[in-house]
């Protein structure tokens, strides 16, 4: 039984080797991999994925789900872009009010539905998804924005490297992380989110307070979904209505195969930057064997499978564990 | 870290007169409890004696209609679980909720996790969690998670958790029931340490052996009211038996002599390791045997055993001579048996579905014209059997929660009898409903037989399976204990044999 | 988690009523405050363009009754379609490029279904992450170079009607499969055990129904529609490519939802849902009549899920405060 909980402790710590592990691989194949504008290249492209992984990461732990991000993202990209075309002389900090401003509407709405009206989160999410995207074509109205149109500071901003290895974007996504992690391991509505997850009606009778953890937490992917937004423009430096769209899949992809159970209760934002990482790291290696791009989407299904099932098999250990016990107490 | 000094032997719970009702059934009925601190307590009774009722009425789940209830002095505040925690009484249920993917330390102490500063301080979580498995006699470690915990090692855990929310009453439903013999000494350990911090540990058991072992006094409750309140040195197993069961066996039960014939049902040395080793029995035409025992032993998976509803690891089955496969219950209801399962509303019935739609569910066969369900006769099916067992319901398209546990019961015979069995196994018929439909069920049951029908019972409530049956097969921890024929037995020697206690002369 | 109570099933039979007085309030304002609403082009482009997504819904309500839901559908079309225009690329005469995208579609169905029933993963989660299966594999296939060369005979069949009138070619392939459909739910024994299952599962399997096997027969079911429907939505638009039928899944699923199946399980109708599919076709067709923006169309969808997700639990609440209300004042 001790060696059970060890793994589940160290599930992290296996992630990482794995990780390391994996870019090992990708750079024997790609040895550009390796290299530092490689590593710049890696955390650049993983940092919008990563930042929505930490931000549904708590949703995912209470056995929720938030689809609706991608749309968020998109839509929250478009808004800031439009906002800074109109207003030329805004600056960086304005950016990083709008983009999670847009972002904490959309939050606050599913907060609202999901643990207000108790209504399946999938649903939920899933009318605000296309909801949102909606919203994002009738509103843009076909307009783009290119690089022309956003203030160049931001543009800088996103191009700026620390250590000569580490994006701006992704130490933001760092950040998150840290103050995430330390949340949920040492604050107390940090681990109601765990009890929540892990036995529901056992955290009402224990007086915890289910609707407005729910709650902040929709809240708080839609925030991030929102930030993430802008991190989107950062990179890529052009937006139109078809932003990030579809994506929602790279994200809890990244989540369940950095130890999130969809079954909720266990889960840290470290193994969801870790799991984006790697889902990108995978990619990687994938395109550089001559993988051909159009398979990227059906390559990220097939590692969500494999994620899905390896948790699968780690809850059957434990259940047989338990009933190998109750055979040797009866016997 | 306690907060009250209590001495050993003050009063800490003074209850009497306690009434309550639940629709037409009483519960209590002039229900009487004194607990001292630093005293094991044990309750005793059958089940329906009131034990439960008085227990979830000390925890807060249910609000007594009349009585008084003081704890240490003062009045008790019912009808809440926070106001009982708040006033210190703590509870332990036969099956213990943790959090799976929590540590111990955080099990003890969730919600409630000590702070130092603005971070929560598991430093001094782990620290007192140790601390309190130590004071408890047991070894534990506070950092592990809970999932894959033994229901004993989760039981240690609430009780800590008990113990780091100062309870200074500790209740136990049943605590043992689920344990082995080398788990309930720990146990005992356990309650030894709680008893010598002057907490006052009330606990409710079938184990009269484990009972005179730990208790320091004893509780008997019967119908309801409390029939004896005695220190444990001053009573014994046979006087307490006694009160347990006390009454006539008043003639509820109509038991027609039926012509027995061939065995059609044949168990043989059937073994699922978790649950039950060992069985054997075989049960003939016309014939009622009753399985009887405690919770827990392993009877309801026995009867999905033979049904086919759970898996076993070996020993066979056969019916009417035919050997039978395992985990096949289609195959099973074609060789004509019948599970009338143990939770009406959870396994037996489709609550928000119809009366009409539960009644028909296995009777397909009959109804169809062509390849479709005849509505008619499906209506037609459901008016037989209203008439057959009196069922009382508005619609027949009425939802099925709508009817009276009863009424309920009598919707799952309904559907189970329509099949037109061989072999009837009922677990529980009788649970939960009133003394007039109770009657109505057993003669029900007694017809089946006399119709040629092999009937398998399963009952925890004494009256019924000694009325109704015509050999007795005693059932404890999984394993096969005693068989007892209709002129033998006694109420003495079925719960003798059920609750492992020396075997009790003839009384 | 079930919030399904005989009271929501009492609300149930008059929400298709209420779906059908929609629908008809609908097409009545539409013809109102459009001028060719009604005529039989519009009525058929309204058919036509319901009739992949009736064809999908009619089992996907059979597993969202049964407790589970199938995300993949339109990837698993669209991956049929691709298959279906690859194997007529490769040679196959059509009626044979027919079955396979049949094959290919109840293939996926009975991947998904053995991932759930046998593996036992949440169908949420399988099915979110097969949508991007089918579909990438679709894309890896066919992705460069879509077909768009199809035999004129087949290609009338998809978009077509019989003459003049309003019945487009596919109808009577969607009216059949809709009458089977709503036959076996409300009148056959495995309609009852899909209801069943979904009411208990527990009591389901006291009462002899293999669950496994009967979510893995409703899996495969799915998967063969979106098969079926993959070959309409080919020869409707002439075009096997690996876009096809993207954001499906929400229509068939909100259709359902809006015709009275609730997402907890245990309870709908057809006819439900055939409004409810209607009532959406017909919406968007008023939209699109009025000259709205196409993207209007997404958010009323994602209104209309909504709503028909959360009317039913409002209800409840105010039903439920009002009793709390009177046993207050009584």
């Amino acid at each position: 039984m001790h060696k059970l909980a060890l793994s589940f402790k160290n599930r992290e710590l296996s992630l990482l080797v794995i990780l390391v592990f994996t870019i090992g691989l990708t750079s024997l194949i790609n040895p550009r991999f390796i290299t530092g504008s490689g590593t710049r290249d890696l955390f650049s492209s993983t940092a919008v994925v990563a930042l929505l992984a930490i931000g549904i990461a708590p949703i995912v732990i209470m056995r929720h789900i938030d689809l609706s991000i991608s749309s968020t993202v998109g839509f929250s990209a478009w808004i800031v872009a439009a906002q800074c075309a109109a207003h030329p002389n805004y600056k960086v900090w304005q950016a990083f009010i709008i983009g999670p401003a847009v972002g904490l509407c959309v939050g606050i709405v599913n907060g609202l539905l999901v643990a207000g009206l108790r209504l399946p989160s999938l649903v939920v999410t899933l009318g605000t998804l296309y909801i949102v995207r909606g919203l994002d074509y009738v509103v843009s109205n076909s307009v783009d924005y290119n690089s022309q149109d956003l203030p160049k500071s931001l543009m800088k901003l996103g191009e700026t490297t620390y250590f000569g290895l580490i994006p701006f974007p992704f130490v933001l996504v760092i950040i998150f992380m840290i103050v995430a992690s330390i949340y949920m391991k040492y604050r107390k509505p940090g681990r109601d989110r765990y009890a929540i997850g892990s036995n529901p009606p056992a955290a009402e009778l224990v007086g915890i307070k289910v609707f407005r953890r729910t709650f902040m937490s929709f809240v708080f992917s839609g925030t991030t979904a929102g930030l993430a937004g802008v991190l989107y423009l950062m990179r890529f430096a052009q937006v139109d209505a078809t932003a990030f769209y579809g994506q929602e899949l790279a994200v809890v992809a990244a989540v369940v195969i950095g130890g999130i159970s969809i079954n909720g209760g266990i889960g840290t934002a470290q193994g969801a930057v870790i799991g984006a990482l790697l889902v990108q790291t995978i990619q990687g290696g994938l395109s550089a064997l001559g993988v051909d791009a159009f398979w990227k989407q059906a390559i990220n299904g097939a590692l969500l499978i494999v994620a899905l099932f390896s948790d699968r098999v780690l809850a059957r250990r434990s259940e047989r564990a338990l009933l190998a016990q109750r055979i040797k107490e009866r016997a | 870290m306690e907060s009250m000094v209590t001495s050993k032997g003050d009063l800490v719970l003074e209850i009497s007169g306690l009434q309550k009702r639940f629709g037409g059934a009483i519960a209590l009925s002039n229900a009487k409890l004194t607990i001292r601190a630093g005293e094991i307590h044990a309750l005793l009774g059958e089940n329906g004696a009131g034990k439960s009722t008085m227990l979830k009425i000390l925890a807060g789940v249910h609000a007594p209609d009349s009585g008084t209830l003081n704890l240490e002095g003062k009045p008790f505040v019912t009808g809440s679980t926070q106001t009982s925690i708040d006033q210190g009484i703590a509870v332990i249920y036969q099956e213990p909720s943790l959090f799976l993917d929590l540590t111990l330390a955080e099990n003890v102490f969730i919600g409630r996790q000590p702070m130092k500063g603005a971070t929560i301080d598991w430093n001094f979580a782990q620290q007192e969690a140790s601390r309190l498995f130590k004071q408890l006699g047991v070894e534990l470690d506070p950092k592990r998670v809970a999932r894959g915990l033994s229901i004993a090692d989760q039981q240690v855990v609430e009780i800590a958790k008990a113990l780091s929310m100062d309870a200074k009453v500790i209740l136990m439903d049943e605590p043992t029931a689920a344990l082995s013999s080398s788990e309930v000494e720990r146990l005992m350990t356990v309650m030894r340490s709680l008893r010598d911090s002057n907490k006052a540990v009330i606990f409710v058991s079938h184990r009269l052996d484990e009972v005179f072992a730990i208790s320091d006094f004893i509780t008997v409750m019967r119908d309801g009211a409390t029939v004896s309140e005695a220190k444990v040195g001053a009573t014994d197993l046979q006087k307490v038996i006694k009160d347990m069961v006390g009454r006539e066996l008043t003639e509820l039960f109509p038991k027609t002599e039926n012509k027995i014939g061939e065995v059609v049902l044949e168990v043989n040395d059937v073994t699922n390791p978790a649950y039950f080793r060992n069985i054997s029995f075989k049960v003939r035409k016309g014939e009622i045997v009753a399985l009887a025992g405690l919770v827990g032993s392993g009877r309801s998976e026995v009867a999905r055993a033979i049904f086919g509803i759970d898996d076993y690891e070996s020993g066979t089955v056969t019916v009417k001579g035919k050997l039978m496969g395992k985990n096949n219950p289609v195959t099973a209801m074609e060789q004509g048996m019948a599970l009338v399962p143990e939770d009406r509303r959870q396994q037996g019935l489709f609550m928000v579905a119809s009366v009409n739609k539960n009644i028909s569910m296995e009777s397909f066969g009959n109804l169809m014209k062509g390849l479709f369900i005849d509505f008619g006769k499906e209506r037609e099916l459901s008016e037989t059997w209203k008439q057959k067992l009196s069922i009382k319901y508005d619609n027949q398209r009425d939802p099925v929660e709508r009817l009276s546990g009863g009424n309920q019961q009598k919707t799952v015979l309904a559907k189970w009898l329509a099949t037109d069995p061989d072999i009837l196994i009922v677990d529980e018929p009788t649970r939960g409903i009133d003394v007039g439909t109770k009657a109505e069920v057993h003669r029900l049951l007694n017809q089946a037989a006399s119709e040629g029908k092999a009937i398998l019972m399963i009952s925890s409530e004494l009256p019924e399976v000694l009325g109704m049956a015509d050999r007795i097969i005693v059932m404890r921890e999984g394993r096969q204990v005693a068989e007892l024929s209709r002129s033998e037995a006694t109420q003495e020697k079925v719960i003798a044999a059920a609750t492992s206690s020396a075997k009790v002369g003839a009384n | 988690m079930s919030a399904l109570t005989s009271k929501t099933r009492q609300l149930r039979f008059t929400w298709d009523i209420v779906i059908l007085g929609f629908l008809f309030l609908v097409w009545v304002l539409a013809s109102l405050t459009t001028s060719n609403f009604l005529t039989s082009l519009n009525v058929s482009q309204i058919f036509s363009n319901t009739g992949e997504i009736m064809i999908m819904a009619f089992p996907v309500t059979f597993l969202i009754i049964s407790g589970e839901i199938d995300l993949s559908i339109a990837s698993n079309l669209a991956l049929s379609s691709c298959m279906l225009g690859w194997s007529y690329r490769a040679g196959l005469p059509i009626p044979a490029a027919i079955v396979v995208a049949i094959a290919v579609g109840t293939l996926c169905g009975a991947v998904n279904g053995f991932l759930v029933t046998r593996v036992k993963l949440a169908s949420l989660a399988v099915t979110i992450a097969t949508l991007a299966l089918y579909r990438g594999i679709a894309n890896g296939l066919v992705g460069s170079k879509p077909i768009s060369a199809f035999p004129d005979f087949w290609t009338s069949f998809g978009y077509d009607t019989f003459g003049n009138s309003f019945v487009p070619k596919a109808l009577p392939l969607v009216i059949i499969l809709g009458i089977i459909f709503a036959l076996v739910l409300h009148r056959t024994p495995f309609g009852r055990r899909t209801l069943a299952i979904g009411q208990s599962p527990e009591a389901a399997r006291f009462a002899g129904v293999n669950v496994t096997k009967h979510k893995m027969i409703l899996f495969c079911l799915t998967g063969m529609a979106s098969g079926i429907a993959s070959v309409v939505y080919t020869f409707r638009f002439s075009l096997s490519q690996p876009d096809n039928g993207t954001g499906m899944e929400l229509l068939v699923i909100s259709a359902c939802l809006l015709g009275g199946v609730s997402i907890f399980g245990g309870l709908g109708t057809m006819w439900g849902v055939v409004a409810g599919v209607l009532l959406a076709g017909s919406v968007e067709s008023w939209l699109t009549l009025r000259d709205v923006n196409a993207q209007w169309r997404t958010i009323v969808t994602g209104v209309l899920l909504l709503i028909s997700v959360a009317t039913p639990v409002l209800i409840d609440i105010l039903k439920r405060r009002r009793a709390t209300a009177a046993i207050k004042q009584g």
